[in-house]
């Protein structure tokens, strides 16, 4: 762990007060998980030079959530792709943290992009044109009164 | 004249009768013609003829004796998950339910709460009463129980001055051996009130392993893509001691008091929880080969490592889970001794038991006890046999109880008579 910080702060002695603040430089990115996960768990993508520990405090001190397990693995990014000039390109590698939260807390990931209702404005250009697309529909499909045979045949 | 006949030398005197008119209409087809039974193949590559294969394996099976039987039943090594009893996965307790499919009535069966009703009824009454709270036990003996509990616990704690044990060796060295005291004590102090207890065998670090499989998942990659697994599981317990009985004890409750237990469903796969998978040799094993006399399961007694210790829980703030790694012990524990007793008696997957097999456990650190029931009331687990079987194997259990208080200058402060009361009740246990 590196802790740069580019104050310089008075020479401590006993007694003094406490003036150094330490922020991590590390951010988390919470992910929806490809494969269902249970619902005490969230997942993570976390810098590679964090820890498990890390992960626990960063979240508990930082963000006040109850952590009780944390599990880590490191995602190989793959090496197989070839550009236009046949060289092979690299896409990056990351961790995944996999966080268990205590006291029976449960969390889904929420869903970011809801289905909206495309219902256009009554009155306006969007409407009409949905309505004249919904008219032309219609009178593509075959008549209803012939209750499913076709018009091959017949008159 | 008379025309020489060409007529036999011995003429018979009766000859059967029309010889020439043999009488077609009554010889009725009473023989039906004898057409081998129409059966799908063995060996094509069809879903029948592997239903015939599986169907014949079970025929074989279901035919042979016992040792055969675990033989077949164990033979092909495949990837399992290894379920450990003692786990530091979280809600393990909730997940083991549903592996071996028991609910979890908390308390104690009404065997020994009948006995905690009458204390409560009992304590009005003059002191003078001869019979303590234990039916079948004297005052005098459970006195001199009391004594070999303080004594035991004062061997270890104050007698022998033992000096700091090796990191994460501290229960192995301080409370091993007071448990393995205790439990010998006991059994022998009780051996004259329980007719089981002159008979039984009283293991040390025994072996207990059980092999079951539970659900089934479709395989995601590889040449058998697409197709059903089911999936394995696999137990390798270590109890601390336990004892073993000639005869059965009697159930808790009826098996179909079982149908409406409630079983945590689980759709997620075991890996999540975290669990991983191997492969090696399927054991199933009780404590003792099969020809053992002392083959029914009585009472297993676990300690708690320094890992899962309460004390080692509370500093890293997870002070929740002492419950659910006791309750998580105690089941997959039980579960595999009750199933492989099951097993030696050879009830299968597709032979289900008929009487339901108890065991009993008491799980401690050396301060705290809990004490468990289990009763299996089914081992058809797997997705065919278990589609219609209404039992549940059910699982009673207590919070952890405080024995004693403390140490202080050859005494043992705060010696907890309720739960020395349980413990001699539950190795009382007798039909």
């Amino acid at each position: 762990m590196l802790f740069t910080s580019p104050l310089r702060y008075p020479l401590y002695q006993l007694g003094n007060p406490q003036l150094r603040i330490f922020r991590p430089n590390w951010f988390l990115t919470l992910v929806r998980p490809g494969k269902e996960q249970p619902p005490d768990t969230a997942q993570f993508r976390i810098p590679m030079e964090m820890t498990k520990c890390d992960v626990k405090n960063y979240l508990e001190k930082i963000y006040n959530v109850p952590v009780g397990a944390v599990r880590t693995r490191i995602q190989f990014g793959s090496n197989k792709k070839r550009n236009h000039l046949s060289q092979k390109v690299k896409q990056p590698d990351y961790k995944v943290a996999y966080v268990q939260l205590a006291q029976g807390q449960t969390f889904t990931f929420p869903d970011i992009f809801p289905e909206k209702d495309r219902t256009a404005a009554e009155g306006s250009v969007e409407e009409m044109q949905e309505k004249f697309l919904e008219d032309e529909k219609q009178k593509q499909k075959p008549d209803p009164r012939r209750g499913g045979v076709t018009e091959w045949f017949g008159l | 004249m008379a025309a020489r006949t060409r007529l036999p030398l011995l003429f018979p005197k009766n000859l059967p009768p029309f010889r020439n008119q043999r009488l077609v209409q009554t010889e009725a087809a009473a023989k039906d013609p004898a057409y081998p039974p129409i059966v799908p193949s063995r060996t094509a590559k069809s879903k029948s003829a592997l239903r015939r294969q599986v169907e014949e394996h079970v025929q074989k099976v279901r035919a042979s004796p016992v040792e055969e039987k675990l033989a077949l039943i164990t033979r092909i090594q495949r990837q399992k998950f290894v379920v450990y009893p003692q786990t530091f996965a979280r809600d393990a307790d909730r997940w083991y339910q549903h592996f071996t499919k028991t609910a979890y009535i908390p308390g104690l069966p009404e065997k020994f709460t009948r006995g905690q009703e009458h204390t409560g009824g009992e304590e009005g009454s003059p002191p003078a009463a001869a019979q303590t709270t234990v039916p079948g036990i004297e005052n005098d003996a459970f006195a001199d129980i009391r004594s070999l509990i303080s004594r035991v616990i004062l061997q270890e704690h104050w007698y022998q001055k033992k000096r700091r044990p090796f990191l994460f060796r501290e229960q192995e060295h301080m409370v091993g051996p007071l448990l393995r005291n205790l439990v010998s004590g006991l059994t022998y102090s009780l051996a004259k009130y329980n007719p089981l207890l002159p008979l039984c065998s009283l293991d040390v670090n025994p072996q207990v392993n059980f092999y079951w499989s539970r659900g089934q998942r479709i395989i995601p990659r590889g040449h058998r893509s697409g197709r059903l697994e089911p999936t394995r599981f696999q137990i390798d317990d270590h109890p601390h001691t336990q004892i073993r009985i000639t005869q059965q004890l009697p159930e808790f409750a009826p098996l179909e008091a079982s149908y409406d237990a409630e079983v945590p469903e689980i759709t997620l796969a075991p890996n999540l929880m975290p669990m991983f998978r191997r492969q090696y040799d399927n054991n199933i094993f009780t404590g003792s080969k099969l020809p053992d006399p002392a083959r029914y399961g009585h009472t297993q007694f676990h300690l708690v490592p320094d890992r899962y210790h309460r004390d080692r829980m509370a500093r890293q703030q997870q002070s929740d889970q002492v419950e659910v790694f006791l309750r998580a012990n105690g089941l997959a524990s039980l579960f595999a001794w009750t199933g492989a007793q099951a097993m030696y008696q050879g009830f299968w997957n597709y032979e289900d038991v008929t009487r339901p097999f108890v065991s009993q456990a008491v799980i401690t650190d050396g301060h705290f006890f809990s004490f468990f029931c289990y009763q299996l009331n089914t081992v058809a687990l797997s997705v065919e046999t278990d589609a219609n079987n209404p039992r549940k194997n059910l699982l009673w259990g207590t919070e952890s109880l405080r024995l004693y208080e403390s140490v202080q200058d050859g005494e043992v402060v705060g010696l907890n008579d309720s739960v020395i009361k349980l413990l001699v009740q539950f190795l009382m246990n007798q039909p």
